[in-house]
């Protein structure tokens, strides 16, 4: 909100500096956004003149030598000039010897390339108006000579634009800032005195105005109507229009300015209809007829419903209650009897309908925040004194005033030791009482109490709504003691109090290992595209990831994995040049299931080809069992042994995976799952991206998270040499080499039984073409074996050996290859 | 005899000298010394000796055998250093690059993350978490945020259509709508619900709002809050949390200031400027880091704790707007394209 300075010191006798206010106002809880300087500072010695005569310097030819008469302020002068933009016979500020300009300029009689100039024809820059130095100020209207210049321009005012919070509307107003600017400066506010106060001398006007009724009280809990007869419509007075121009109104007509006027003052909206439009002489305050229409003063036609609040004549709507009068019902130039309207509406129902029309107002921004319906008559009185001040006429009956009712009382009881115990330091009660006296909270009973200080009962005015706890009063002594002034202290720190969250620990390790396995960890935007997820993921998932309003079409649902947005950041990188691999990111993702949505947590990675990237020595690219390497670490960061588990090849192109060369472990059903391999390659096609792309993702249900709970036991490992033993089997290339290799280590277990044990069973060979079978393959195993308690001889470990060539010879399908 | 003793120390010493390889050394070693050798064959000779040249002969031959022997060991060193030399390569060239890829980078806003956690960590707060996807009550209602309040407008807020489901985000009330939290102060409410006071926990978090996104606003952003809750919290309290916070981050000139202000779950509220003039690219003497205040008493008896007994404040600041101040950083989307050569500077 803008608020003139020199408005506020009608009420309040300011005299602090700009900067001083400022850091008030700051202090007080309001933002100051701007600080604008508007009109002349007081200049003395600076006076209108015409231009006599323009004659050309004799020395400088961009300069010109003017006669210029300031009249009784001196007669004609001479005064050399640079500027380009006059003709003779224009009147403009001339400063005279003595004057000081803006910038503490001071006029001299000088010499300018040996001419003598008796002073200086200024522009507005120079005088400090206005930005413009293009040239002199032409003057307007042709001011008297010698006409002090202060007198001719605007009178200099600094404007506030101030944000005011939602809890503070009674702060929407030049009364309500001086009433705080008041208490910081420990100065006196002056309210208006209204010389109307309701009474009315006139007799009644029922052919003006029959009468007010009001359908839908719970909307309209005061609504009054002032009858001003015999008003003449005119410009505003030069002050009035000066006060709406300095805080960015445009001036229209008295009576209108005068109800914006009142606005500014009081905070309190106000509309002035033409009485001779209001059809039947009635105001009805109602709600409207669903497909009701109303063309508003902005001219354009509104279809109300029937939740909307309207003030209607007889036969129909005249405003949208609280937010915008009707074309067919305003004051116009030629209007001579006056309804003034002076109401207050439920917040709600004025927002909501001001939301539901997009249409907004000065008078609506008022009404949704709240405006003080105990001193609603007071603003009708000054609007009703300055119309009749400005465009005349006498106020008539009948005096219309319906609800209005309900008394206003309020009181807090709070205690000196309350507030300093909030506070954590002390604030003298005599500091406390006065802060709370200034912002006239009065305090209406002082007890003394058995600790140090005193129970204040402190009487809330009506337009605090916002305080109603003890608490509240504590805010308002710390806002006029300065929170500013609050002393420092050390943080009392009393040890941890609990863990960290097992989701943000799990985070932290993942990322950890991931930097420290050269990815660079990125962060992508969590809402994607529909179209990506259809095509992607899956039809369900689109419409089960789904918001209601998405902002922006590609930003429409959540995200169901982190591969998307890895492409989109690798694709960034490859489209502007940048040569990247490795890449990570750590954040939630959303899994449907059974028609629920889940939301994981989840860690993602890609291994690109790393296109651009050209090295003096080759190293091996990554492949699936790269990033196999790096899927199983995450998962263990969440307690999740991926060894242990069932690997299922991907099939279809579910999220994203190449089917045949990537892999998928867990389910949601268990609260986590992984994929992990090649990209798609029409995904990374589709997006432009150069070069294959493996990756992996792992999600998991944030409670699904375990923290390593049970302490691990030690156990024992021989010291002895091992023996070692190696198989190669002929099997079905289809066949996985852990089936095999499971099958094989319990053959091997069971062959072995006490004698000694089998430490390990590793694949270190798959060989299929020349030598083979069509369709067979071959795996070879390494089988260690040893004892804790003595070197093994070869008789028993072959011996063993032999049982196991036997037993897979029998019971398998396999080969053995010799 | 004795010449030829010296004649065949003479020759071993050329020979050994030119030997490649293990094999060519036994081969010289049994030529030498072995069974068959000249030096055993010379030493057969000693039966013809004269008797009284024997011992001078015999010390003769000893010493010969002791020469050949440290020969051969000589050339047996020399053999095993080349057979070491062979197998390495030609000297490396220090200055080249390494063709491995890396160092990883953390992204900037887990730098900052991470760094204000680290110093929270230190006076006793633990790191929180909860749902990004949320309900009307953790979000608003819990937090004095009424129902027709403008931050509850679907013009800033995102709401999820009144079919979807979320099975593992409750809801206080079956009739609430889902909708993406517009603050991580809905952890506060779940953590206060979940446990009991004392409480001291920082909730870093994604964040959401219905906004266009340009060089200060993206659609989602990450904040850090604070929360503390014990009996007699003052508010010089939480003015010494942050003076700590910020000194710690930002250096022991830094000064922090509170201004009054108004949010729902606090009273009295306050945002908090920075003093910042020795951060990079900032001009203005006081620049706005964030909101705090002392829980306000509707929060904590709708958690079900007593406001007679209990006290506490809140802080809340923005993660990026806090890594733009730090790193001088103008454009908040750069922080969500991961330009590698945006994410290597602050490794």
């Amino acid at each position: 909100m803008k608020i003139s300075l020199n408005w506020l010191r009608d009420y309040v006798a300011l005299d602090a500096s700009t900067d001083e206010i400022s850091r008030a106002i700051t202090f007080l809880g309001f933002e100051v956004e701007q600080v604008i300087r508007t009109g002349a500072p007081l200049l003395s010695q600076v006076v209108v003149g015409e231009v006599l005569v323009r004659d050309k310097h004799p020395n400088a030819d961009k300069l010109s030598v003017c006669q210029v008469d300031i009249g009784p302020a001196g007669g004609v002068k001479t005064i050399v000039c640079g500027a380009q933009n006059y003709q003779v016979g224009d009147r403009v500020p001339v400063a005279l010897p003595g004057a000081v300009l803006p910038g503490n300029f001071v006029i001299k009689l000088s010499k300018i390339r040996g001419q003598s100039s008796d002073g200086m024809m200024c522009s507005a820059k120079e005088l400090g108006v206005a930005e413009d130095a293009s040239g002199l100020l032409i003057l307007a209207g042709r001011p008297a000579l010698g006409t002090p210049i202060n007198d001719v321009l605007p009178a200099s005012d600094t404007v506030f634009d101030i944000e005011i919070t939602p809890n503070r509307p009674d702060c929407l107003s030049h009364l309500g800032i001086a009433r705080e600017l008041a208490a910081w400066f420990k100065l006196e506010l002056v309210y208006p005195q209204e010389k109307f106060r309701g009474d009315i001398e006139g007799a009644p006007h029922p052919e003006l105005l029959r009468g007010v009724s009001v359908l839908s009280p719970e909307d309209c809990p005061l609504y009054s109507a002032h009858i001003i007869k015999g008003v003449k419509i005119g410009p505003s007075p030069e002050w009035l229009q000066r006060r709406l121009s300095a805080v960015g109104l445009r001036p229209i007509n008295n009576v209108v300015d005068v109800g914006n006027y009142v606005m500014l003052e009081t905070g309190q909206p106000l509309h002035a209809f033409d009485a001779r439009k209001l059809g039947g002489n009635q105001i009805i305050v109602r709600r409207a007829t669903d497909g009701e229409k109303l063309v508003t003063l902005d001219g354009k036609e509104r279809t109300l419903t029937s939740r909307m609040l309207v003030i209607a004549d007889a036969e129909k709507p005249v405003v949208i209650a609280g937010i915008m009068g009707g074309e067919n019902s305003g004051v116009s130039a030629d209007t001579t009897d006056l309804v003034l309207e002076c109401a207050i509406f439920k917040r709600q129902t004025i927002r909501w309908t001001s939301k539901r029309l997009s249409l907004t107002s000065d008078s609506c921004y008022r009404y949704e925040r709240g405006v003080d319906p105990h001193s609603a008559l007071e603003a009708a009185y000054r609007a009703v004194d300055l119309i009749l001040e400005t465009a005349g006429g006498t106020v008539v009956g009948p005096a219309c005033q319906v609800g209005g009712d309900v008394p206003w009382k309020r009181e807090i009881v709070v205690t000196h030791d309350y507030i300093c115990e909030k506070l954590g330091f002390d604030i003298p009660a005599a500091e406390m009482s006065a802060a709370l006296e200034s912002l006239e909270l009065n305090i209406v009973r002082e007890e003394a109490t058995e600790s140090r200080g005193p129970a204040w009962t402190v009487a809330i005015p009506s337009w605090r709504d916002d305080l109603d706890r003890p608490i509240d009063l504590v805010e308002e002594v710390l806002r006029l003691h300065g929170t500013d002034k609050i002393p420092a202290a050390v943080v009392s720190s009393p040890g941890l109090i609990g863990d960290d969250d097992p989701v943000v620990l799990f985070n932290q390790r993942v990322t950890d290992y991931l930097v420290g396995h050269d990815f660079h960890e990125c962060v992508n935007y969590t809402l994607r595209s529909a179209k990506e997820i259809s095509t992607w993921v899956s039809q369900t998932a689109a419409v089960e990831l789904a918001l209601a309003n998405p902002f922006v079409d590609d930003q429409s649902h959540l995200r169901p994995t982190l591969t998307m947005g890895l492409l989109e950041s690798l694709k960034l990188n490859q489209s502007r040049g940048v040569a990247v691999s490795r890449l990570c990111e750590t954040g939630r993702v959303f899994m449907e299931r059974n028609g629920q949505n889940f939301e994981c947590a989840a860690v993602g990675f890609i291994i690109a080809d790393p296109v651009g990237e050209r090295s003096w020595l080759k190293r091996e690219p990554a492949d699936f069992y790269t990033v196999k390497k790096h899927v199983a670490a995450l998962a263990a960061a969440a307690g999740i042994d991926l060894g242990r588990q069932p690997l299922v090849p991907v099939s279809g192109p579910y999220y994203g995976w190449q089917e045949g060369q990537s892999a998928a472990a867990g389910e949601m059903a268990h609260g986590w799952t992984a994929r992990f391999g090649l990209l798609s390659l029409a995904m990374a096609k589709s997006l432009g991206i150069e070069g294959k792309v493996y990756g992996g993702v792992f999600a998991i249900l944030p409670e699904r998270i375990t923290a390593e709970t049970t302490r691990r036991r030690y156990a024992d490992f021989s010291l002895l040499p091992a023996a070692l033993r190696d198989l190669a089997l002929v099997v079905d290339a289809g066949v996985h080499a852990d089936e095999v290799k499971k099958t094989l280590a319990k053959i091997t277990r069971a062959a072995v039984g006490n004698a000694f044990t089998l430490e390990s069973v590793e694949t270190f060979d798959v060989y299929q073409g020349k030598g083979l079978p069509e369709g067979k393959k071959s795996l070879a195993f390494s089988l260690v074996f040893r004892s804790i308690d003595r070197t093994l001889t070869d008789d028993e470990v072959n011996a063993v050996f032999q049982k196991i060539q036997n037993e897979v010879t029998q019971s398998t399908t396999w080969q053995i290859r010799k | 005899m004795q010449d030829t003793l010296t004649a065949l120390v003479a020759k071993a010493q050329t020979d050994l000298a030119t030997l490649k390889s293990r094999p060519e050394f036994e081969a010289a070693k049994a030529r030498l010394v072995g069974p068959n050798g000249e030096l055993t064959a010379l030493m057969k000779q000693m039966g013809t000796v004269p008797k009284e040249q024997r011992p001078a002969m015999g010390k003769l031959i000893n010493e010969t055998k002791t020469r050949l022997q440290e020969l051969l060991d000589g050339a047996l060193r020399t053999i095993e250093a080349g057979e070491l030399q062979a197998q390495l390569g030609p000297a490396v060239d220090p200055t080249l690059p390494s063709p491995d890829a890396g160092p990883g980078t953390y992204h900037p806003l887990t730098l900052v993350r991470e760094e204000m956690c680290r110093i929270l960590r230190k006076v006793g707060f633990t790191v929180a978490d909860g749902p990004e996807v949320e309900t009307e009550y953790y979000c608003f209602d819990a937090l004095n945020t009424p129902a027709d309040h403008p931050a509850r407008d679907a013009q800033d807020t995102f709401y999820f259509p009144e079919t979807a489901h979320f099975g593992n985000v409750s809801k206080k009330t079956p009739g609430e709508k889902y909708l993406l939290r517009t603050h991580t102060s809905s952890v506060q409410i779940r953590t206060m619900l979940k446990g009991s006071p004392p409480i001291r926990i920082v909730s870093p978090g994604r964040t959401y709002r219905r906004d266009t996104t340009d060089a200060t606003h993206s659609a989602n952003f990450h904040q850090l809050e604070c929360l503390y809750v014990d009996k007699n919290v003052t508010v010089r309290d939480l003015k010494a949390l942050l003076d700590y916070i910020f000194a710690s981050l930002l250096g022991k000139e830094t000064k922090t200031r509170f201004r009054p202000h108004y949010f729902g779950y606090t009273e009295p509220s306050f945002e908090v400027d920075l003093s910042a003039k020795h951060l990079p690219k900032v001009k203005k003497e006081w620049i706005e880091i964030g909101g705090c205040g002392m829980v306000d008493p509707v929060v904590f008896a709708g958690v079900g704790y007593d406001p007679e007994v209990w006290s506490g404040y809140a802080f809340g600041m923005g993660l990026e707007r806090l890594a733009m101040l730090l790193y001088g950083i103008d454009d908040i989307r750069y922080f969500y394209q991961n330009d590698l050569r945006f994410l290597k500077q602050f490794a």
